[in-house]
Formats: structure tokens, sequence, C-alpha cells
């Protein structure tokens, strides 16, 4: 396993820090030049109309909404269906019955037929030959992105399938997953059906591991890495995250000689070879650098570490590695090793494949006891608590948005869109829904690190305007650019597609750091 | 179908799932779901440690077979509840499966022999990391797991026909001419799978039927006609009068049935077109091959007769096939052609392990084939997965309730040499002339590398389509 170290970071200077105390500064809100308008909750009826323009991502927000309103508030156990019932249902001839969401339903099913462009070259069967049916006519028109009858009437049906699941009722979201699995294709063009398609697996994948009461994750890690690889280069969320994070511990560890950075997931470093140059470059003379990496697998890490080890050696910079194959959350301060007259920074780009750092509380207390100069946080706009229903419409939305991002940049068939979807995306969306929620986990996720932050003995940071012109240099790097938002406000970073904040950058200092 | 409350029955804590032992309520319980608290990794750690440690082996090239080696993984931390896997490849589909390390292939048939032993433990143990790693959007590996673990879940909630009707209900709303059209002519185009057994079947038909002047062919398939176009032109091109031909098409599959009107429209159209006097017959709403009837199939005595059957005899209920072949006697055919995909479903049905490994193998395969030759993102081949999927189902979870009248789906496989001993009842068997022989040869050359003839040696009879030297599809032709 190769690291990715090409020095493409090397285009984009960062910024040298000035000599202003940012960091003697406490927190000063940011006025918000929000460009997040809060959508009008219109109504499901008026979002048909507006399909056009808006995305499968607003019509989920607006569509979930009306859904959780509407949710029987009741589930008791004394209207039982009788199992007829639901045997037949299982087997039922009309399955697009009227549903809770009222007015909006749309006509059966469209046909489908499956368009790749490519027609059988057989004479017999060629086009020439008798009547025409529509076959050639794209489902939608030019707007294959996105949503379609098709694609709207799964997403309802997924919807009432996560609320089955919700209520427990597993025979009937069985049976409405095993539907739902036939009709849609992560190939489609459009991005409903493959949202579809995925969330459906996730859900299979939970009725099954519900049903063995086993749940724990088997994680591929280098598929993940290969798929985040693959990510970093289509789209701009990692580099905005590396990026805006390393300018900030630039800062951060400005005038300091020993410097000490802790990585909460390393995987495979990524990130660290843009600011080691900048470290071994800089004016005031390079630092002593101590890495720990953390992670999953020892052989993973060790592998990294002689990366860096050797990119820091080729940069004349002073460098150690300290692996921990441990979560930061299961260790304690003894591991770490944190040398005295060290300036420490403590990193976590926050994602949903697995669970990275263990329980939330202890990775505060070790936050705390450790007491950083600088944690840089990178969070998904994604909250891991709550119900299940209340996780499956925030991922719903979540990765709708992401996989609008996708499909704006990326055709249909390309293998690349593929790899990040079911390696990285999916791989999340099944976290989420079939392993994650405190039901399994037994544990209580925060729902927002930057508030706990606050809460707890550290002051924000506000993002510096060098972060800010490093978001948007790595902006204009991906088309098409002006689909992704950026925002800057209350001292964070939010970088979005179109008006969903997807990943926000934000950095925290502690009370008793010097 | 309102968002009702039904509950389903609550298992009691601890219960293990069924397979054949029965608690009262089994046979009517959907999913049972039991509400254990969910088991740390810890106790998982030999399980995953040990397919990992399969698959570290597996890597390295050592002729470890079915043991287990109950080492820790060097890299597996003891407290992290997550568990390293390290198969090699990447699960993006874009790579060949042909590298794989076909770990699904091992925790499958572990799985299968725990079923068979009723090992519980191990059982939920394999169904677990098998969920975990099984997806049908990536590699052979995860596609197989996917959809064998989907049959092995349904085995064991006892929900096998339930999921199957649902399963083919769904395929079928979804089914329309133009996506079955589109997707047999993509399938025609990548692959040699179906145009084989044509190939074979019209050489061995038109030198069978040569100089008859009225012809009737009965045609039990369900490839949707793309056989004939060939045949007509051939017909058309004879240096004598153009015979007259009647096709009797029969349909067995569901799913066919909806299309066959546009078929036939098509059909006659190209028969037009190429100036051969044309007839064309539907037979559908059959229950089962046994039905028919040389009335019924409208036969005259002065026709020259041809049954051609296409993956058609493997839909017949296993106890049927004696009497449909002699049916097929007494129609007095001057040739059969019988085409079959080369697995053994039928002997094997009653022994569940043997069953599932024979079914392993085909459609890792088939599975395999499909992944070579088509695109990663095809949806075709999505499609014909699913198919597999549905048959997978069927095979493993809908126990001998294969005669219950539904007929037409039950897909029992049988090898050429079981084939031949059934046809020999009532025929005897005609080579594949070097012609035939030859255009079955050219065919194959339209194709990626991979393919190759087998002719038969001594006592075999007909031709293989061979898939990396696997043989993966039978042709055969008949005489009286």
């Amino acid at each position: 396993m190769k690291g990715g170290f090409e020095v493409v970071h090397a285009t984009l200077d960062m910024i040298q820090p000035h000599h202003e105390p940012i960091w003697d500064f406490a927190s000063v809100g940011f006025p918000t030049t929000s460009t997040v308008s809060s959508n009008p909750r219109q109504t499901v009826e008026n979002s048909c109309i507006n399909l056009e323009r808006n995305e499968l991502s607003e019509w989920v927000e607006q569509v979930t909404k009306q859904l959780i309103d509407d949710l029987p508030a009741d589930t008791g156990t004394d209207d039982r269906t009788s199992l007829q019932e639901v045997e037949a249902s299982m087997v039922c001839e009309d399955n697009f019955a009227p549903s809770q969401l009222g007015d909006f339903w749309p006509r059966k099913t469209v046909r489908r037929s499956f368009l790749d462009g490519s027609f059988g070259a057989e004479l017999q069967w060629g086009n020439d030959l008798g009547n025409q049916t529509n076959v050639d006519v794209c489902e939608n028109g030019g707007n294959d992105r996105g949503l379609d009858e098709q694609g709207l009437s799964l997403l309802t049906l997924l919807l009432e399938c996560a609320v089955a699941i919700s209520v427990d009722n597993l025979g009937e979201a069985h049976r409405m997953l095993l539907e739902l699995t036939q009709m849609s294709s992560p190939y489609a063009p459009s991005c409903a059906e493959r949202v579809v398609a995925y969330f459906a697996k996730a859900m299979s994948s939970r009725v099954i591991n519900s049903w063995l009461g086993i749940c724990s994750p088997l994680i591929n890690y280098k598929s993940v890495h290969f798929a985040f690889q693959a990510f970093n280069n289509v789209s701009p969320f990692i580099k905005f995250a590396h990026f805006t994070s390393n300018q900030a511990i630039l800062e951060a560890f400005y005038s300091r000689n020993r410097v000490h950075i802790i990585d909460l997931d390393i995987m495979q470093g990524l990130q660290w070879p843009a600011l080691f140059h900048i470290l071994a470059t800089r004016i005031e003379g390079p630092p002593h650098v101590m890495m720990t990496g953390m992670g999953s697998s020892m052989e993973l890490l060790v592998e990294t570490g002689k990366q860096l080890s050797n990119f820091a050696k080729r940069l004349g910079l002073s460098f150690e590695f300290h692996p921990i194959a441990k979560k930061f959350g299961e260790i304690d301060i003894t591991m770490v090793q944190v040398r005295r007259g060290e300036t420490l920074a403590i990193h976590w780009l926050q994602h949903s494949l697995y669970d990275a750092t263990g329980p939330d509380w202890k990775v505060l207390r070790l936050f705390e006891q450790l007491a950083p100069r600088v944690i840089t946080l990178v969070e998904q706009d994604l909250s891991h608590s709550g119900s299940f229903l209340d996780r499956f419409v925030g991922s719903l939305h979540y990765y709708s948005t992401m996989f609008d991002s996708l499909g704006a940049y990326l055709p249909a068939d390309d293998p690349n869109r593929h790899r990040i979807e079911h390696c990285l995306f999916y791989r999340e969306i099944n976290n989420i829904l079939a392993i994650g929620g405190p039901a399994r986990s037994g544990e209580d996720k925060f729902k927002h690190w930057r508030s706990e932050l606050a809460r707890n003995c550290f002051l924000q940071v506000p993002m510096s305007s060098n972060s800010m012109a490093q978001a948007q240099l790595i902006l204009n790097m991906f088309p098409p650019a002006h689909g992704y938002s950026l925002v800057q406000g209350d001292g964070t970073l939010k970088l979005g597609w179109k008006d969903t904040s997807l990943l926000t950058a934000s950095a925290w200092t502690s009370h008793a750091s010097g | 179908m309102k968002l009702s409350s039904a509950k389903v029955p609550k298992e009691s804590k601890g219960a293990s799932p069924s397979y054949g032992g029965h608690s009262n309520n089994s046979k009517r319980r959907i999913i049972s779901h039991t509400i254990l608290p969910f088991q740390q990794a810890d106790q998982l750690d030999q399980w995953s440690s040990v397919a990992a440690v399969d698959m570290h082996h597996n890597n390295t090239n050592t002729n470890t077979n079915n043991h287990h080696h109950p080492q820790p993984q060097n890299s597996h931390t003891s407290t992290s509840r997550s568990s390293d896997y390290s198969a090699g490849g990447g699960g993006g589909g874009s790579e060949p499966c042909a590298t794989g390390n076909k770990w699904a292939s091992r925790l499958l048939r572990e799985c299968a022999r725990a079923i068979s032993d009723k090992d519980s433990s191990k059982i939920h143990h394999l169904l677990w990391m098998l969920n975990e790693l099984a997806s049908p959007y990536g590699d052979c590996d995860q596609k197989l797991a996917s959809y064998f673990l989907q049959a092995l879940f349904c085995k064991a909630t006892e929900s096998g026909q339930r999921c199957y009707k649902t399963l083919t209900s769904v395929a079928e709303k979804g089914n329309s001419f133009d996506s079955a059209r589109k997707l047999i002519l993509k399938f025609q185009e990548v692959s040699p799978w179906t145009t084989f057994g044509h190939v074979a079947a019209n050489g061995a038909i038109l030198e069978a039927l040569d100089g008859e002047t009225k012809l009737h062919i009965i045609d039990i398939s369900n490839t949707l006609c793309t056989q004939w176009p060939t045949l007509l032109e051939a017909l058309a091109t004879r240096n004598d009068e153009t015979p007259h031909l009647k096709l009797t098409v029969v349909v067995t599959a569901n799913i066919v049935r909806s299309v066959m009107k546009e078929i036939s429209q098509r059909m006659e159209k190209f028969a037009r077109l190429m100036g051969v006097p044309f007839e064309f017959n539907v037979i559908s709403g059959l229950n089962h091959l046994g039905e028919l009837t040389k009335e019924g199939l409208g036969v005259s005595d002065d026709e020259a007769i041809a049954v051609n059957c296409i993956g058609a005899l493997r839909r017949v209920a296993v106890e049927e096939r004696g009497a449909v072949i002699q049916m097929f006697q007494s129609l007095r055919p001057k040739v059969v052609t019988v085409v079959e995909e080369e697995a053994d479903f039928s002997s094997t049905r009653y022994d569940f392990v043997s069953c599932f490994e024979e079914c392993l193998r085909f459609y890792t395969l088939y599975f395999e084939m499909l992944e070579e030759s088509f695109n990663p993102t095809s949806n075709e081949k999505l499609m014909l997965e699913r198919e597999c999927s549905r048959s997978i189902v069927r095979i493993l979870a809908c126990d001998n309730e294969e005669d219950n009248g539904d007929g037409g789906e039950c897909e029992r496989r049988e090898r050429g040499s079981q084939w031949s001993d059934r046809l020999k009842e009532a025929f005897s068997p005609v080579g594949f002339s070097d012609d035939v022989v030859d255009d079955v040869k050219a065919l194959l050359k339209r194709y990626k590398a991979g393919w190759a003839l087998m002719q038969p040696h001594q006592d075999e009879i007909g031709l293989y389509l061979t898939w990396k030297e696997e043989p993966a599809v039978w042709a055969s032709a008949w005489k009286p």
C-alpha cells in the first residue's frame, strides 16, 4: 500500500501567520455572512413542481419533515395485523397503495428501460423493424440526474420502510426491502435511485443483524483507503479539511520549536506532507515534530509512519512517529507520551465509516487532560445520536447531497464514482443505519462536538482569514465550483453543496494550555 | 399497505434460529426478532480472526483448505470493536474478480456445513460475517456473499417461498419488452452463453429438416425468439424453394409471457421481410410442460417437427421429466435439440450441503463470467445477477415446494450426462456435423478470450461451451 504523497499540495503554499496574537484573543463571533438561507418549508405538493430546480436533497428535506410530523405517536402492541394479512401483503399485487404522505403519490410506477446508450447490434431486433415504442427517450429528458417519478416512488417506499424499522416491524420492512433492492440500481443515472439502492441495502443489513443480535462491523481498510483517495481526487471535502486544519495548526505552532501532533485516525496520513513542507521551510526555522498516529491496524500505521518519515527526511525535518493501534477513547494519558515543552495539536477529521475513537465522553476527558494548544476538528453535519429514524432522516439528507455533488461532476458509468459511492458513502450509510445508534453500541454519541467543546474547558479559536483563503483556493480546483458553497460563520468554516452544509472545520484551544 | 404497527412476535432471548427444528409458529413467522443485547466483538474475535487468518493465508498462497488456525492476527487489537479484514483487492467492483481470493466461497461453505450440523452459534457467527462483508454492488466475492446470504437468511427464517414470490413479482412488474430485449441483446453481445446453444441447435435443426417443405418448430425457451432470425435467414437463402415455417413458442417463465405479444409482431414482420411463409403461435398459461399435447400444440401429420428446448427441461419438476420426454416422443419429431446449463441441482436436492456447494460452484462461475464480460457499472449485468439471486433463493430456501402448482419456476438443473440418460429412453443422439462445429467455433471467436468448445469424447453426447475450461453450457441433438 503506497501512500499518495503526490506533492499536489505544494501548489497551495500555506500562508504564513502574521505576528498577530490570534491565539491570545478570546473567541469572537464573526458576523455571519452566511449564504445558507433556510428553505421555506413548502408543502410536499409544491415540491413536485419545483423538482427541476431543487434537487434530491431538498425534496428529501421537505418530505421527511412531513413524514416525521405525521408519524403515529402510538405504536402500541394491541393493534396487530393478523399474520395472514401480513403474509398476504408480502405478495401484494397492489404494491403502491397511497401512503401517509397524502396527496403526494406518483401514478403507478413508470416502466423502466435500462438505457445505457448501447443497443444490441442484431439486425433482427433493430430499430428499423416495426413500430417503435419510446425506447430511445431518456426517462427524464435532460434532467436525468435529478428527481423523476421512479426516483420519487422509490424514495417514498424507502421512507416507509424506515418507519417500519423504527417501530420494529421487521417483517414488513423486510418485504419492502426485497422490493426496494430489486427495483433500484446503484448505476442508475438518477441520484435518487442510487441513494435508495444503498440505503435499502444498509437497512437489509440491519434487518439481518437485528435478527442475529450481533452488531459489529468488519471493515476492509484497504478498500476504504482506496476509495478515500479516489474521493480526494474528485471532491474538495477532504482537501478542505486538510488545508484548513493545517493552517490552524500552523498558526498554533507559531514560534514553537517542539511540536506534537496527535491524529486520531491517521489512515494513510495524506494530510501531513503539506504541513511538513511548510514547517520545514518556515521563517523561524523548522521545529522538531513528533506525530502520534492512531488507527485500527498496527500494520497500516507502521506503513504510514514509514512513508511520513521518509518524506520528512527528504525535507530535512526532524521527525518521530509513534503509532497507537487503539481508539483514542480507550487509551489513557500515559500512552500518548507528550513530553515537556512540546506544543500539542490534536487533529480529528470525523467520518462515519467506523467508530474511530470510542466512547465520546472518554475522548472529551482525555482532551481535557492533555490540554492541547489546538484541537482541529472537522465534523460532518450529520448526527450519530438519536433514534433510528432521526439518524435515517439526517443521513438521507446528508448523503443525498453528497450523491448530488458527485453526480454533477461524474458520469453515471464512471467506475471511480461507483467506487466512491460504494466503498465510502455506502460504508458510512451502513455504519450509521446498521451498526450505529445507542441501542446497538450501548453508548450515546454527542450530537455536536463543537457544542461539547464549547461547554467544557475549551475556547474556540476562530478560523483565520488565511484558512478561508486556503479553502477558497481549494474550491477553485474543483469544477463545478459554483455548486459548492463555502461559508464562514461563528468562527467556523463550512463547506457544502448548494444550500446544504456538509463539513464544518473549527479550531479549539484548551483554557489550560500555554 | 398501511403503516401498520403489526408486530412480529418477538422471539425469546437466546433462542436460536430454526432450521427445520420447529417451534409452533415457525411456519407463520416471517422474521423473528431477537432482543438480545448486542454482543461485543470480543466474543466474536475468534471467528473474525479465523476468517481473517484464512484470507491472509489465501493471500500468501498456502494450502490450508478448511483448517482453522485460531491465532489472532497480529494487527488485531482485542479491545477494538471493529475487526481488521485485510482481504486483497478493493470492493470497487471495477477489478476483475477472477483474481479475488474467494473468501466468500469459504465462508459460505462453512456456513452451509454449520447449518447441516445445526451448529447454531457457528451459524450465527458466519452469517454475521457474511452480512458485514457482503454487497450486491461490490466484487464477485461480495456479490456471491450477498445473494447466498439472502438465501440462507430466507431459509433460516423459513420465508423462502414468500421471498421468492415477492422477488419475482417485483421483477415482473419492472419488466417490459424494451427492458427484456435490451437485456438479452446486451448479454448476447458480450457473452456466448445463450448464442452458443442457438447456433448449435439451429445447425442441427436445419440439417435434420433439410428438404422438408412444411416445418413446425416447437420452441420451448425463454430467449425471446432471438434464436430464430438467423434460422429464418438460412431458410430464405436455401437453394430450393423456401419452406413454410410454423413456429410455436411455449413460454414457461412468467417474466416472458408479458412480452410475447410484441415479440410475435416483430417475428412476423421479420419473416415477411425474409420472404418466408410464416405462422407464429404462442402457448403460455401452462402450469407445467407435462400439460402439452399434440392437439394443444397444433401439430399436424404432414409437418416436419423440431422440438427445441433451451433451458426448458430444468424448469420441469424433477419427477415429471420422464413424462415430458415421452410427450416429445409422441409428437414424432425429426429432431429434438436440448440446451442446458451444466450444473446438478437435481440429484443433490435432498442433501443440503451438496446442493449448496454445487450451487455455489455454478454461480461462482456464472458471476465471474458476467464480471469479465460486462462493464463494471452495467445495469444489464445487475439484472442478470438478480435473476440468479432469485434462482438461488428458489433452490436453497424453498424446500421441496416445487410441486405446488406454481410450476414453471423450478430451476433444478442437471448435467448433460444426466439429461442424456433421460433422453436416451426415447431418442438417439445425433452428433453435430463439422459444419455446425465450425459455426460454433466462429461464433466463439467473436467474444473475449476465455471461451472454448469442448467436443465429446467416447460416450459423451453433445457439445460443451466452456468458460475458463469449466463446462458451462451443454448442447445436444436427438432423433427418434
